[in-house]
């Protein structure tokens, strides 16, 4: 079964179709590639899967509640130089039962604690934002999504200005968030961390998707050093001439 | 010296009028800076002002219908600030232009409405008194005015608070929520403009502004918490407010400019002396040696 799955579906931003006849589900308990270049639509099928964008045609059906989804940005899109600490960060991620007012009790605060440590940031509970690197608050933001117990996660290049330790810790996160039947859908442009993170692909290109295994498009690249060049922007054709 | 603290300090007190001034700044000032600090975090600084401007035309038609009435004015500026907001807000969303550009547009356009109104029916006498306010001129009904909005205020603000901060730091979070995204931003502009309104029997219109972003700024200069910032914002702003009273009352000079004037000072002195990002911390930070412990 899939929680999440695309219906024929149409996007469109600012008057100018960006995808056409998205279909294909995304599995359950799987981490699934979303790979395309600058442009390709990326981002507004993450709105639309967020129920943030309204189709032009077609429709994304998730079963997820709203509340169990999460959308973690990239982090230029957040404004981290607000004052606010890790732990405060952490325990927003209880929104969904206690919403606005309800106070957070001992057990939650329990939680965070545990959820902190898992990622390696107790140490960091009472810093603010501002002060951290890059990879910490990844990881705080990360932290604030298992707070919310998400089962739909959504990531754009979570491990963009992220250091090598970092990026080990979150993928084991993330695996383990999958292994708990979560469903993640991950923006990669990084070959290697394609090859380490992902179970199925989802490739943008020319207002298309197409789904793919990560394995055609390593194949494809195995001669290339594993970190260096990021995905090459013309693959999609190359891809498809591969597989068919 | 008692003697001279009782004349500096409690003697002033004796007058009525100076009691309802003290109370009213009071009020302002527990109300205000809460919603200087998170304009100001939010990097909309500015904006405060352009809502002042923007209660200028209700606040004229109301004194063109009733005369100088606070209640009926303070309605027109509450009516035409949120009306201002409501159309800058669409603008914005229909046109995909910032926010702040739609603002401007909107709080010139009524700034010259309500000079015109003002001078249309009334004197510049009047002109001036809804510019720039009178905080010895408070009667029994506008403290109460003043009292209940900034009691409304705080109270809304608490409602809001958890939802103001989660949305500052990201907006797509609550939004991804159910959270409609104009919501909290709206009801937050409502509140700003609720306290302009309140404030602007006391410092004016174009003064009201002065006591939520000055204390607010101030406050970023020695504390890098929210509790922290809002806190220090207020006391700063009690501390303007009174002592700014005091001034008028002893140098005879007018009470509004006597206040923003004093905030305006603690915001000098902060940035050269405060504990973060002031010059002394500059200087300091520069000659601390390798390997010294970082200060806090």
């Amino acid at each position: 079964m899939s929680r999440l799955q695309l219906e024929d579906l149409t996007l469109a931003r600012g008057g100018r179709t960006v995808l056409e006849h998205l279909e294909g589900r995304f599995q359950d308990g799987a981490v699934t590639a979303l790979v395309g270049a600058n442009g390709a639509g990326k981002s507004t099928l993450i709105s639309a899967i967020m129920g943030m964008l309204r189709p032009v045609a077609g429709r994304v059906a998730c079963q997820v509640p709203k509340e169990r989804r999460a959308w973690l940005p990239q982090q230029l899109a957040l404004d981290l130089t607000f004052p606010m600490s890790v732990e405060e960060l952490i325990m927003t991620g209880t929104w969904p039962s206690h919403g606005a007012l309800k106070g957070y009790c001992a057990a939650h605060y329990r939680r965070g604690r545990e959820i902190m440590a898992r990622l390696g940031i107790s140490h960091l509970a009472h810093r603010q934002l501002g002060e951290l690197s890059g990879g910490q608050r990844q990881r705080a933001l990360i932290g604030r999504t298992l707070m919310q117990e998400a089962e739909l996660l959504l990531l754009d290049e979570p491990f963009a200005n992220v250091d090598v330790e970092t990026v080990d810790v979150l993928m084991e996160v993330l695996r383990d968030m999958a292994r708990d039947g979560a469903t993640l859908v991950v923006v990669l442009h990084d070959l290697e961390q394609l090859s380490r993170l992902a179970d199925d692909m989802l490739v943008l290109a020319g207002g298309h998707g197409r789904w793919a295994s990560p394995e055609s498009l390593l194949e494809r690249y195995a001669g290339q050093p594993p970190r260096a060049p990021r995905l090459p922007l013309t693959f999609p054709d190359t891809l498809d001439a591969g597989t068919a | 010296m008692l003697e001279l603290l009782d004349a500096w300090l409690l003697a002033p007190l004796d007058y009525g009028f100076m009691q309802r001034a003290l109370v009213a700044g009071l009020a302002l000032s527990l109300a205000a800076p809460p919603l200087g600090v998170f304009l100001m975090l939010r990097g909309m600084s500015l904006i405060g002002d352009a809502m002042a401007h923007a209660i200028l035309p209700g606040v004229a038609l109301g004194f063109l219908f009733a005369g100088f009435s606070l209640p009926i004015m303070s309605l027109g500026g509450i009516l035409s600030g949120l009306l201002v907001a409501v159309l800058a807000g669409s603008v914005s969303q229909m046109t995909g232009h910032r926010e702040d550009s739609a603002m401007a547009s909107f709080f010139l356009i009524s700034l010259a409405a309500g000079v015109m109104l003002v001078s249309l029916g009334g004197s510049s006498v009047d002109l001036t008194h809804v510019l720039f306010g009178s905080i010895l001129a408070v009667n029994t009904t506008a403290l109460l005015l003043i009292a209940a909005i900034s009691s409304l205020i705080v109270v809304a603000l608490a409602v809001i608070f958890r939802a103001l901060v989660v949305e500052c730091l990201d907006p797509l979070f609550l939004r991804g929520q159910g959270v409609r995204g104009g919501l909290v931003h709206g009801t937050f502009l409502g509140l700003v403009v609720l306290n302009l309104t309140a404030g602007f029997q006391t410092l004016g219109t174009l003064m009201a502004v002065g006591l939520m972003m000055l204390p607010a700024t101030t406050a970023r200069f020695w504390s890098q918490r929210l509790e922290g910032l809002i806190g220090i914002a207020i006391l700063v702003a009690l501390v303007a407010s009174s002592g700014g009273l005091l001034l008028s009352y002893h140098l005879n000079l007018p009470s509004g400019p006597a206040i923003i004037l004093l905030a305006g000072a603690g915001y000098l002195l902060s940035a050269l002396l405060g504990r973060h990002h002031s010059l002394l911390a500059r200087y300091r930070r520069r000659a601390a040696p390798l390997g010294a412990p970082e200060p806090d």
